[in-house]
């Protein structure tokens, strides 16, 4: 009777026991993991702040740079607010110049010169892009085509491409034509050379397997040239975009009545430094806007790209 | 149905390293595939293997001589014809599932997805499938260049060193897929190694290529899947050793 008792006890000591080691075992492997977590957490904090310590370091002093840019320039215009040495018409300050955006905001006038340059430029890189491309293609496409465009762009490419602007004006006429049309040829003629190079540039072994898994002439051109030549195509569009922009000033000079190299001329006419700043900056703050789209649109269209190898050698 | 023919084949290459001007890289070759063969094809390196290949797929023109394939005198590439590079040549803008799914995308194959993901799960790529090529090993690139040619399922297969870049156990399952493969399907093979134990374990035939011509043409008579370790493998290997050496007494470290 005891002894039965005593191994019903016993038994459910060992039952006990042995559930608390479960539970045991169980809290060990949960702090386990825990604390591998936290390692973990704690090894990506440290990675990350050290990368990020140096970025941020690198950032501050490039901002720093900019304050001190401005701060110089401040001080200098407030030295010499009683023209101490030299006139002060010459050099606006900054706060000039952003009084003067400020005013031009107010009276609503900037809006029209902002949008009349950022139209001429949209449809004239929108063109010259589209020609480039089309004329690209035909070139490498077409043994014939090429023998018919190349000598032509070869001879009149070395012109510069303001000298056209006085014929194209008494082509296509004073008014829009004229200035868009000089866009889109200042921007094709740098954008055709890049399309041709990429376009040759495409590895033959990717066209060879192509034709291997049945594509035809049609598709390789498009799921294997252009998608391989696009990259190129990006280049070139940000390498145009600075004659683009050199084209729209140019042009805006020459028989404007609006756009922001027309506010340049016309400040020269009544002496507004003040407006030249701010045409200016302007023209620099579209270009940058221009820029980071296309820069914006690669990272978007280029994934492929950037999936391996970033660095030639990790820093 | 893919049987091989080549009719007194001659490639030659213009150089000037040559005093003639121009290199004979295969020599009035004569060669018969029969349907469903796996042939393997041996040779030193710049024996013209990769030329030879090359005229089959269709990327070159014999200089003399003809090509006929499936009762087809060979004019160009096609998709019967498919190719597994030596380097691997993936579209680096399509990930590995668009990769394997191109040829059966142009064919428009509706379930060229199921058959993508069936070919990745034979490669042993689960969880890569939206990756693209540039984030790849050049093993696992190299395998996905062989389920690309697999999945458009052609009837004849040319491999140019596929299995080079793999470590000794991968290498080991993707020939057991495939023989596996070629047997299942019905396949006609055409596969370049530098590995003679390779060649002896795959194929039906060993095709030696030296300076041009076919130097040795040897039936492997052993029952699939065989053992490297026999007595009559070693036989084979040590066999196609000696033919590959130039003299007799070159020694050939195997792999
Ligand atoms: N397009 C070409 N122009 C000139 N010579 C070539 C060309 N292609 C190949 N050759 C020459 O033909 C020879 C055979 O080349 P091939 O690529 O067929 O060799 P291989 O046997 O595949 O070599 P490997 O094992 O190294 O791949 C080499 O000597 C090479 O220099
Ligand atoms: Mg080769």
């Amino acid at each position: 009777m005891t002894a039965q008792k005593i191994s019903k006890e016993r038994r459910e000591a060992i039952r006990v026991q042995k559930m608390y080691d479960r539970i045991a075992a169980n809290e060990k492997i949960m702090l386990q993991k825990k604390q591998r977590r936290e390692n973990a957490k704690a090894a990506r904090a440290l990675g990350v702040k050290k990368n990020a310590k140096s970025e941020w370091h690198n950032k501050v002093a490039r901002i720093c740079s900019l304050i001190g840019f401005f701060l110089v320039w401040q001080g200098v215009c407030m030295l010499n607010s009683n023209g101490a040495f030299f006139n002060p018409t010459f050099l606006p300050s900054p706060a000039d110049v952003v009084m003067t955006g400020y005013k031009y905001i107010q009276d609503g006038t900037l809006w029209v010169q902002i949008w009349s340059s950022m139209y001429r430029t949209l449809l004239g890189f929108a063109l010259g892009v589209v020609v480039a491309l089309i004329l690209g293609i035909l070139t490498t496409s077409f043994q014939t085509m090429d023998n018919i465009i190349s000598p032509i762009l070869n001879m009149i490419g070395p012109i510069p491409v303001f000298a056209f602007l006085p014929m194209f004006i008494i082509w296509f006429g004073i008014g829009e034509q004229s200035k868009i049309i000089l866009i889109a040829y200042a921007t094709f003629l740098p954008l055709m050379t890049y399309t041709v190079d990429g376009i040759n540039n495409t590895s033959p072994v990717l066209i060879r397997s192509a034709k291997s898994l049945g594509a035809n002439q049609f598709q390789i051109f498009t799921k294997v040239i252009m998608k391989s030549a696009l990259p190129n195509v990006f280049v070139g569009m940000k390498v145009s975009l600075a004659l683009t922009f050199s084209a729209l000033v140019v042009a805006e000079m020459m028989g404007a009545s609006r756009g922001l190299g027309f506010m340049i001329t016309n400040a020269r006419n009544w002496f507004k430094v003040g407006d030249m700043f701010l045409a200016a900056a302007l023209i620099g703050l579209e270009y940058t806007v221009f820029f980071s789209i296309l820069t914006a649109l690669e990272k978007l269209l280029f994934k492929w790209k950037r999936s391996g190898l970033s660095n030639a050698v990790e820093t | 149905m893919a049987g091989v023919l080549l009719n007194h084949v001659t490639k030659t290459f213009e150089t000037d390293t040559e005093p003639s001007g121009r290199k004979y890289v295969l020599k009035d070759l004569n060669l018969t595939i029969k349907d469903k063969e796996f042939i393997c094809v041996l040779g030193k390196s710049g024996g013209g293997k990769s030329t030879l290949l090359n005229l089959v797929a269709g990327y070159l023109k014999p200089t003399s001589g003809e090509i006929i394939v499936n009762g087809k005198t060979v004019s160009g590439p096609s998709a019967e014809r498919g190719v597994v590079f030596q380097e691997h040549a993936l579209f680096p803008w399509y990930t590995v599932s668009q990769n394997i799914q191109f040829g059966l995308k142009i064919k428009k194959n509706k379930h060229a997805k199921e058959i993508a993901d069936q070919y990745i799960h034979m490669i042993g790529l689960e969880g890569y499938e939206n990756k693209y090529p540039a984030s790849l090993s050049g093993g696992m690139a190299q395998r996905v260049g062989i389920a690309r040619a697999l999945a458009n399922n052609p009837d004849l297969l040319l491999m140019d060193e596929p299995l080079g870049a793999l470590d000794a156990l991968t290498r080991e399952n993707m020939r057991k897929e495939l023989i596996r493969i070629w047997k299942q399907a019905g396949k006609t093979i055409l596969f370049i190694t530098h590995s003679v134990p390779e060649a002896v374990y795959l194929a039906d035939r060993v095709i030696l290529l030296k300076n041009g011509i076919i130097d040795m043409d040897l039936h492997i008579d052993l029952p699939r899947l065989r053992d490297p370790k026999s007595r009559e493998f070693i036989n084979y290997v040590t066999m196609l050793e000696r033919g590959l050496a130039e003299k007799e007494t070159d020694g050939i470290l195997s792999e």
